[in-house]
């Protein structure tokens, strides 16, 4: 068999594949066809976030801060000032706070300070 | 104060109106995905033999091209939304190998719970014989298909399923024309060789 005749076999071989293909493609079942539908609206979700998250990117740093300070004071209230040296563990808190480029658990701050604090109200 | 910070953040995202480019994007992309999503998921489909892991695939691949591309010109999102599922579909299959050889390891074997006729499409008006024949014949095709070499596998999915050309197949793939071409003769002739009855 010649290149040409073995060229037309594999482009009908092509043909078919596509032809079955496409029927179960058109033959998917409700219950799939909404599942696509649901993940499209999730993914169409990040249109907007991926431009919120670089705006925020500018002003998590200023954020951060803040956030740390807030915890630091939140923590001070409740264990006390710090005698000479700041405590290991706020110490080490607000490194681990200000090193972070994590911007999603800079936003969080505020849970974790509640967190925090509730964690400091049970021990008392 | 950390009030503030925190809801000054979260305002940040939550009320900043949409602009007409973003919009005009996201119908661009929402278009996009209808059309190209329901292929998407038989692709993923023939790699990963589970319908609920292709879906979850496909879901994965358009949040990701989104995030990562959504500003790319509409004629990349194609060879590049393939790019990422096909990425995707290989991490995964090698996951699942891993998990695999875990449990036979455990003595829980690896059979597969893929079942081609029960994941084959609802009959719609078509004679019962008629769709049982079609079902076996596209049970057969898949599963020649999912046993070809990787390469071998997305060039003949993105050429005869998705109708991508050599050049967009090729992006997809991240090779070039020429080894598009290799890969999917290559395809055509083992799968040709291998299917007999109602492919010859």
């Amino acid at each position: 068999m010649n290149d040409r005749q073995e060229r037309k076999l594999d482009d009908e071989f092509a043909a078919k594949a596509k032809a079955a293909f496409d029927q179960t493609v058109d033959s998917l079942d409700g219950a799939t066809l909404s599942r696509l539908n649901q993940s499209r609206h999730r993914a169409l979700e990040h249109v907007n976030a991926g431009r919120a998250a670089s705006f925020n990117r500018q002003w998590m740093p200023a954020a951060g801060v803040a956030g740390a300070a807030a915890v630091a004071v939140a923590v001070w209230t409740f264990n006390g000032p710090p005698t000479g040296t700041a405590s290991p563990s706020v110490a080490t808190d607000l490194e681990i706070i200000l090193e972070l480029d994590d911007f999603e658990m800079l936003e969080n701050l505020e849970f974790y300070s509640w967190v925090e604090l509730d964690e400091q109200l049970d021990r008392a | 104060m950390s009030a503030f910070a925190g809801s000054f953040a979260v305002s940040c995202e939550r009320e900043r109106p949409k602009g007409v480019a973003t919009l005009r994007r996201e119908e661009e992309l929402n278009r996009f995905f209808a059309e190209i999503e329901r292929r998407a998921l038989r692709i993923a489909e023939i790699s990963v033999r589970n319908r609920d892991d292709a879906l979850d695939l496909v879901q994965d691949a358009m949040i990701k091209l989104v995030r990562r591309y959504a500003d790319k010109d509409r004629a990349e999102w194609t060879p590049l939304f393939y790019r990422i599922l096909q990425n995707s579909v290989r991490d995964f299959q090698r996951r699942q190998s891993v998990r695999n050889r875990v449990m036979v390891w455990f003595g829980r074997g690896d059979e597969s719970d893929y079942d081609p006729i029960a994941a084959a499409p609802d009959p719609i008006g078509r004679a019962p014989e008629e769709e049982l024949a079609n079902s076996e014949a596209m049970s057969e095709l898949e599963r020649a298909v999912s046993e070809l070499p990787r390469r071998q596998r997305e060039a003949f999915v993105l050429r005869t399923f998705e109708g991508l050309d050599v050049k967009d197949t090729a992006a997809a793939m991240g090779v070039s024309t020429g080894s598009v071409k290799t890969h999917y003769s290559r395809a055509v002739h083992t799968l040709r060789e291998n299917l007999r009855g109602h492919w010859q």
